[in-house]
This record gives structure tokens, C-alpha cells and sequence, in this order.
């Protein structure tokens, strides 16, 4: 009897003990986690930082200084380039290796090892899409390269070096949480960080649903609705421009450029539009202190850990100051003593997809260039947590990645209706690169000339690198490896068998649209057209609304004498362009007799509205619902066909046609009987507003205001409830210069004064530490939310003094 | 007793050791120690939870619980700066129940080995 008392109870607690150390679903270990010495309590942090320290560490060949300011940036000086470049792994490793592992995993394919069997699919998209093919080559290319093959290899030791000096109890939050270690880092995994960025701007597509479009309305009504330049523009190289060169031959448009009419059932990710940026430069002529302010705001989804990491980084050659890319060496936005630099997207057609043709189920071969060709295998493998791993065979043609196809094609994941059949993938960020080399030039660059020889070594994705020098230089690229193509081709899909459907090169880079102190004295971008009709070669046929930018460039037409707090000012410009160019239209169709009391309440509210998308606007949320409405109202019964994806058009088509088309066909829903007219919809629309925003706040009175509609909030990077920001009370829109959204907008704001004395000002939603219990995790949010921005520490020297530096470490080699 | 032997080893031997040590720290203490069920049960289970419960708060304090509160609502907790006491209590909770069953298996081994002890 005693005996099974004493099994019985030992074998309970036996269990009890693996139970409580091991990870059930999203459930972590609960004694490990919980655990006061090693589990998470111990990430708590008080707040004092980084107290002074000095290391020896096996690696190094020199000594390295490093300086801490007041916001936990570090400031790091060092003797020789491979010691800069070790010590910006181990310190960016310090405060982000979670982030620089997860970001590495998710673009990689490798969640499921960590997340368990949930992942697999997403895994698998990954894998096809050739994520990691991408980064391969791009290491074969710059391998080829001995300095940056030695400053990553620099930078990858001292990631290791740190990695290397952790216990378990002194893994970050998430590790813990999760319930797994850290791995050592490989230069791959830098690859793989810069190819997500060119799948977060450059893996955008529309060709499925242009098809469908196509197959249903014809071309004529196609080009109509989709137009290859937009009704109203305001191009990054301002119109009129004389191109500088004499264009290369342009491919011909082949007779037969459409791959099949058959419709599809697939639904590709579009770029988000959210996803893009802002950027300019006055020249010293526009600035108070004669010398060039530049401005730079790049848009992504917002997420704590932020997706930048604040640094200067000094060594002989170099002394520069910025944000980084956790994973990624050097400095990709910033400034030095004599330059200033910055980065938009373009959003080029860089992703094509080409119909394959196979010769049988087997898929061993395809036809191309009237032959049959090997397809090439490639097996993945997915490791999943709890220790299966599964295979997954890839098929390559000399496109790229056949995403899927038929018999591979899983039925329970919703992204595979994203992917389509039987299709390659022809996509920039495929091909070897050694884009690194860009950022290191740039880094070092002191002039225009240098900037002009950086830009060279750029491929994808392709970005509108914006200059100003304190040699009183200006300057703005649309650059990257652009291929050349014949007009439209890859607006639709391309038939993979004719080689005259393949790119056929690239534009010169010295041909990528450029322009050097303008007249008007300011460079722009905000993502829209690089270029005016009379550019010889074909980027894309689509980009970002002109909203932005027009409002960008009238209030940069009018300014003098511009000192940081005008610029400041116009980051933070609420006016929405849109508004002012549909409002008055919008109003005069609105039968106000047929309005109920809470609709006319609403009416008058909106009429009196100013336009500027501030946070206690009504008036805003009213407009935003009405617009976004309409368009539905619109189109959703010609284009909105569950079975056969389509889009809708451009919004600049929508403004169009509500101005110039009051008879247009497609305001007439076919859904019913009764024959819909434009002012039919407008109001429709607008009453559908006003009722969202009854059913979703009640009677109108202040919890309409925009800033609750949008609740704006910076979520956890891998949306741990409870790991996020708090609300954010903010104004801001998609279409104004301060692009501010419910969980996208401006991820840095930078502001660079050049003159004698360089002076630049940021911020970021978020802080330098990636650990959430570091005061540091959050601590510049509402500084960011309120529009404000920080003075950004910038030592010309190891030894200056500054009061805002409050602790060094010293780095010593063994 | 008990009590204060678990509390004492456990804090020096989880400074460099995973948490798990508790368990067969409080089974062998116990087995040396304990003088009935309840006492083997009790002492242990108290021991870790203060013990835990106090190293909880010495990291969770200067950190302005920080930390605690993000925690508490990843576990559904409703949204209140208090909610990092109920973390730290469920800390407690969980390393007292761990060390406890631990210290009970082993009087019911000393026990069916036939150790000096009172049956109850």
C-alpha cells in the first residue's frame, strides 16, 4: 500500500515536472517561463542601461569604443573596418536578436520549427517563392567582393561572439516564450533580411486579376479603366526634364503579348498601399542656413521591435550615423559630416509571372524558345517542431520558381489561392546582387560623385535614393536594376514559352531617371511616377496615388528660408489632396432632402470640414468612410466576382471619372434592377458612412473623431497580445504627406541639416532595445505619436564631449 | 525546518541551475526531513513559492512592472496595473505545486523504504 502511495506520487510529480517544462500549443513551458531566475522575470530591467563595461573578446583585432547616449543608441568608434562591423553584430545582437531571428526564420521558411505544424504553409510559400534561392545567389555574388565578403564575415562573428556569451536564463523574452535557443548566425541570413525588404516592396503583383479583367471586359475597356499613366501626376523627375543620354534599343512589343484568356481563381498579394514613403530636399537657395535640409520618412507596418535600428558607426575611412537593418551591416538611411541620404520605394514591375507549359503530368520538361527544356529540381526541406520534417519539391525553370503547381497545390491554406498554377516566377530579387556595396559607399561618400558611384551596385528593390551634399548639392535617383522591357510587358500575364516575353536586360543604370539641382531647388519622391511620358523606357505602368507628392511639392514650390521646423511641419501635414478634389463634387450631389436627422447631423459636419486629417476631425472619418465606399459601390458588382478575382482601379481613375464621367456605365450597379446613377451611389455611400459610424460609436459626438476611427497602435512583430504599443491618438492618412495609418506609416522620421556643423533629428515608434522588459523597448513612441522628434546624437570624434552620452564599453582584442 | 532548508539550497542551487532542480531537491530534503505528508507537502511548497515570489519581485520592481503587466495579458488578464501580482502569484503557484508533489513523493519513498517516521 505504501508502495503504489509512493509510485503513484512519484510518477505524478515526474509528470508534472515535463509538463511544466514543456511548450503545449502556444502555451510556454509554465515552470521554465515562469521561473524568477531564468525565465522571463529576469528579462525585467531597471533602468539604468548598459552600465560602463569592458570585454575582451575573441575576435577583434583592435580595440573598440562604444558610447551610449540617453536613448540607449550606440555610438560605436572603432580602429579598423572588420572591428566596426563586429561590433555592430554583437551590440545590434544585444538588443535585437529575436527580431534578427524571427525576421530571418519568417523570410526563410522556417517557422514551423519554432511555431509547430500551423506554420507549414506559410513555410512552404516561402520556400517556393524562392526566398532562399534569392539569398543565395545574392552571397554568391557578393562573396565575389573581398571587402564587403570581409565586413560581413566581421559582422556575422560578432553576432556569434555575442550569441556564444548567453546562458539560457539570459535569452531574450521571446526565446523563453517560445521555448527555444538561438542559433548561430550565418551571412546567409543578412541575405535573407535584404530580400525580405524586396518582398515587402517588390513582391507586389497584379497580373491575375488583370487577366481576369481582361478575359471578362476585353482591351479596350481594360486600357480605359487602366490606364498606362495616371489622370493627374506630379513625377519625381519633373515634367519637361531633357533626358541626358541616348536610350538603348527598347524591345518591341511582340503581336501576340497575352499568355491564354483563361480566368483564374487565384489571388496574388498586391503592394499595400501604406507600403512607401516620403522624401526631399531644399537646397541651400530654399533654406535659411544656405546650405540643404533633407528629409526622409519611410512607410512600413509598424511593430515593436521597430523594423530599424538607430547607430553611428566610425572607423578609419568612415563616420556615419543613421538607421540600420537588424541583421543587415552598415547604415541604410542617414548622414554623415558632408552628406545626406535617403530612401523611397519606387515600386518598379520587377515580379513577372509566366504561363508553363509542361510537356505532361510528369513536369520534367517545358516548352521554351520551340524546344523542350529540363526542369530543374529543388528539394526543400521543412523542419516542423516536434521532430517530423516534411520535403517539398520545387520546380525551376530558367524563369524562376514554378510556385505551384496542379497536383502540389494544398486545398486548406488561404494563401494558395494567392499562388498561382503552373506559373513561374521572374522576379528581381531572384538574381544575384551585391547591394551591400551600395550602402558601404554611401556610408563613405563626402560628394555627389560618390553618391553617383554607389548607386551603381544597386539592384532591388528598387528605391528613389535621395542626396544633399554640404558642398550645396542636390540630387534624386529612381535606381536600382530595372529591367528592360517592352511597353506593358508584365501588366498582364506572360506566355513562358516565347523568349520574346523574357526580360531582355536592363536599362543602363546610368540611364536610371536621375536629376541634379533643379531649377525649382528641391528634390522629391513620395512613390509616385518616376518619370513623365517622354522617358524612353518602361518601369511600370502603376504607382502610388500623386497625392503626396503634389502636396509635397506645392508646399516645397512656396517655401523660403526652411529651417527644420518647416520641414518638420510638412512631415507632419495632415491636408489631404483628395479631399480638396472630390469634396466639393461629393457635396453638390448629395440630396440633402432625403437625409435623415443623424445623416444631415453628419452632412453639416463634413461640409464644414478643413480637409486636414487631424486626429479630433469628424468630419475625416466621415470623408474616409464615404470615399472607400463609393468605390465598392462602384465597382464590386463588375469587378468584385468571388470565383474570378479582379481589383478595382486606381483611386486617381475613381477621382476621374466621379469628376469628368457624371454618365459613366459603371455607376449602375448590374446587381439590380434599377438603373443607378452617379449621385445614386454618392449618396448611397454616404449614408452607409454615417451608418457604420452610428453602429460602431453610437451618436455622433467625439468617439467619431478620426483619431479613435483609426486607432492607430504599433503591434508586437509577432503579435504577442500585451507586447504591443498602446493606442496612439494621432492624425495622419494614407493619402496625406504624413501617412500615418492604423498599424503602417512613417517607421522613421529623419531630418539632416548639412552646413558646417551637421545637425539631424529622428525618431522611430518604438526604442533601440527589442526587449519588452527594457524602458528602452517603447520609450520613443509618443514622441513619434505627437509629431516631435529627437536631436540625434552625432559624435565627430571618439573623444568629444557630450552631455548626453552616458556610458562607454570597451571592446578588447584577446 | 524543511522549510528553511528547500528555501535556503534552492536559491543558491537555481542561480546557476535550471528550475527543475527544485524537484529533486525538495524529494531528497523531504525524505531526509519531513516529518508527515502535510509537512512534507507544506514546507516545500512554501518554501518555493516565497522563495520565487521574492525573486519574482526583485527583478519585477525596479522595472516598474513593466514586464509583469505585458505578461499578464498575454494571459488573458484583463488590462489593469495591477495584474503583474497575479502573475507573480501564479508563479508562486505553479514552482510551490512543483516542489511540493516532489516533497511528498519522497516521504512516501522514505515511508515504503521503511524510514524513521510518524504514519499519519
Amino acid at each position: 500500500m505504501k508502495l503504489i502511495k509512493s509510485v503513484i506520487t512519484a510518477l505524478f510529480t515526474l509528470v508534472l515536472v515535463i509538463v511544466l517544462n514543456t511548450k503545449f500549443g502556444d502555451i510556454p513551458p509554465l515552470a521554465k517561463f515562469l521561473d524568477p531566475f531564468q525565465g522571463f522575470w529576469a528579462n525585467a530591467e531597471g533602468k539604468k542601461q548598459n552600465p560602463e563595461k569592458e570585454l575582451t573578446i575573441e575576435g577583434l583585432k583592435g580595440t573598440v569604443e562604444i558610447r551610449f547616449d540617453d536613448q540607449m543608441i550606440p555610438h560605436i568608434f572603432a580602429d579598423n573596418n572588420h572591428d566596426l562591423y563586429f561590433a555592430q553584430g554583437y551590440i545590434t545582437a544585444k538588443d535585437r536578436l529575436w527580431q534578427m531571428d524571427f525576421q530571418t526564420r519568417f523570410a526563410s521558411g522556417r517557422l514551423s520549427e519554432v511555431v509547430g505544424p500551423k506554420a507549414i504553409e506559410l513555410d512552404r510559400y516561402q520556400r517556393r517563392m524562392g526566398m532562399t534561392f534569392g539569398a543565395e545567389n545574392m552571397i554568391n555574388t557578393m562573396m565575389n567582393d573581398l571587402e564587403i565578403k570581409e565586413l560581413s564575415d566581421a559582422y556575422t562573428s560578432g553576432i556569434n561572439a555575442y550569441i556564444h556569451s548567453l546562458k539560457p536564463g539570459d535569452y531574450p523574452f521571446e526565446f523563453k516564450l517560445l521555448d527555444y535557443a538561438p542559433e548561430d548566425w550565418k551571412p546567409l541570413n543578412s541575405a535573407l533580411l535584404l530580400k525580405l525588404m524586396s518582398a515587402t516592396l517588390a513582391g507586389g503583383s497584379n497580373e491575375f486579376y488583370m487577366n481576369n479583367i481582361l478575359n471578362k471586359y476585353g482591351p479596350e475597356i481594360t486600357k480605359n479603366l487602366f490606364p498606362d499613366y495616371p489622370f493627374r501626376e506630379d513625377p519625381i523627375i519633373p515634367v519637361g526634364t531633357k533626358w541626358n543620354f541616348d536610350s538603348i534599343k527598347v524591345p518591341e512589343i511582340p503581336k501576340v503579348n497575352l499568355s491564354n484568356k483563361t480566368a483564374f481563381n487565384i489571388k496574388t498579394k498586391e503592394i499595400e498601399e501604406g507600403i512607401g514613403s516620403n522624401n526631399w530636399a531644399v537646397s541651400g537657395k530654399k533654406s535659411a542656413s544656405g546650405f540643404p535640409i533633407l528629409a526622409n520618412d519611410p512607410h512600413l507596418d509598424l511593430t515593436l521591435p521597430s523594423i530599424w535600428y538607430q547607430i553611428q558607426l566610425a572607423s578609419s575611412d568612415m563616420n556615419s550615423c543613421g538607421v540600420s537593418i537588424p541583421g543587415s551591416p552598415g547604415i541604410i538611411i542617414g548622414f554623415n559630416q558632408d552628406i545626406a541620404w535617403g530612401l523611397t520605394n519606387v515600386g518598379a514591375d520587377v515580379l513577372d509571372w509566366y504561363t508553363i507549359k509542361f510537356k505532361d503530368d510528369t513536369k520534367k520538361e517545358y516548352w521554351y524558345n520551340n524546344k523542350w527544356n529540363a526542369v530543374k529540381l529543388r528539394i526543400e526541406t521543412i523542419k516542423v517542431k516536434g521532430g517530423s520534417t516534411l520535403t517539398d519539391t520545387v520546380l525551376y525553370t530558367h524563369h524562376g520558381p514554378v510556385v505551384y503547381t496542379s497536383q502540389q497545390r494544398p486545398d486548406n491554406f488561404s494563401k494558395i489561392k494567392n499562388i498561382p498554377n503552373g506559373h513561374a516566377l521572374r522576379w528581381v530579387a531572384h538574381d544575384g546582387s551585391n547591394d551591400n556595396r551600395t550602402f558601404y559607399l554611401l556610408n563613405r561618400a563626402k560628394n555627389y560623385t560618390d553618391y553617383r558611384k554607389a548607386l551603381t551596385y544597386y539592384s532591388a528593390p528598387a528605391q528613389n535614393f535621395i542626396f544633399a551634399s554640404a558642398e550645396n548639392d542636390i540630387a534624386i535617383t529612381p535606381n536600382g536594376y530595372l529591367p528592360l522591357k517592352w511597353r506593358g510587358q508584365g501588366k498582364f500575364l506572360l506566355d513562358g514559352t516565347d523568349p520574346a516575353n523574357d526580360w531582355q536586360g536592363r536599362i543602363p543604370a546610368e540611364h536610371n531617371p536621375t536629376i541634379k539641382n533643379p531649377l525649382r531647388n528641391f528634390v522629391s519622391s513620395a512613390n509616385q511616377f518616376p518619370n513623365d511620358p517622354s522617358y524612353p523606357y518602361y518601369i511600370n505602368w502603376e504607382y502610388a496615388g500623386y497625392e503626396r507628392a503634389h502636396r509635397i511639392n506645392k508646399r516645397l514650390s512656396i517655401m523660403t528660408q526652411a529651417n527644420i521646423d518647416s520641414i518638420q511641419n510638412l512631415q507632419n501635414d495632415n491636408y489631404s489632396i483628395l479631399a480638396e478634389n472630390i469634396m466639393p463634387t461629393l457635396i453638390s450631389l448629395v440630396d440633402s432632402k432625403k437625409l435623415n436627422a443623424s445623416e444631415r447631423e453628419a452632412f453639416n459636419m463634413v461640409s464644414k470640414w478643413n480637409k486636414f486629417f487631424n486626429a479630433s476631425e469628424i468630419g475625416a472619418s466621415i470623408f474616409e468612410l464615404w470615399h472607400t465606399n463609393l468605390a465598392i459601390q462602384i465597382w464590386q458588382d463588375d469587378l468584385g466576382d468571388p470565383k474570378t478575382p479582379m481589383r478595382f482601379p486606381s483611386r486617381d481613375r475613381n477621382v476621374e471619372m466621379l469628376l469628368n464621367e457624371p454618365n459613366a456605365v459603371w455607376y449602375d450597379n448590374v446587381k439590380t434592377a434599377k438603373k443607378e446613377t452617379r449621385s445614386d451611389v454618392v449618396n448611397a455611400a454616404f449614408k452607409f458612412a454615417v451608418d457604420s459610424l452610428n453602429r460602431k460609436f453610437g451618436l455622433m459626438d467625439k468617439d467619431w473623431a478620426w483619431g479613435n476611427l483609426k486607432h492607430t497602435n504599433v503591434p508586437h512583430l509577432a503579435k504577442i497580445a500585451g507586447f504591443g504599443s498602446k493606442f496612439l491618438n494621432n492624425g495622419g492618412s494614407k493619402t496625406s504627406v504624413n501617412a500615418v495609418s492604423a498599424n503602417n506609416g512613417p517607421s522613421w522620421r529623419m531630418i539632416v541639416a548639412l552646413g558646417k556643423n551637421v545637425k539631424a533629428y529622428g525618431v522611430f515608434p518604438g526604442g533601440e532595445s527589442g526587449n519588452p522588459g527594457s524602458y528602452y523597448y517603447d520609450d520613443m513612441v509618443d514622441t513619434w505619436s505627437e509629431g516631435k522628434l529627437n536631436e540625434l546624437v552625432f559624435l565627430k570624434a571618439k573623444n568629444e564631449k557630450s552631455d548626453r552620452i552616458i556610458s562607454t564599453w570597451k571592446f578588447t582584442h584577446h | 525546518m524543511l522549510f528553511l532548508l528547500i528555501a535556503i539550497i534552492s536559491l543558491i542551487l537555481q542561480l546557476f541551475l535550471p528550475w527543475w532542480i527544485i524537484a529533486p531537491l525538495a524529494f531528497g530534503l523531504s525524505a531526509w526531513k519531513a516529518s508527515s505528508a502535510k509537512n512534507a507537502f507544506g514546507s516545500a511548497f512554501f518554501a518555493i513559492f516565497v522563495v520565487w515570489i521574492v525573486a519574482g519581485l526583485i527583478h519585477t520592481i525596479p522595472n516598474g512592472n513593466i514586464l509583469a503587466n505585458r505578461v499578464g495579458i498575454m494571459l488573458n488578464l484583463p488590462e489593469n496595473s495591477m495584474n503583474w501580482m497575479i502573475v507573480l502569484l501564479l508563479t508562486g503557484i505553479i514552482g510551490g505545486l512543483a516542489s511540493g508533489f516532489s516533497a511528498l513523493s519522497g516521504f512516501f519513498a522514505k515511508d515504503a523504504i521503511g524510514g524513521k517516521t510518524k504514519i499519519n
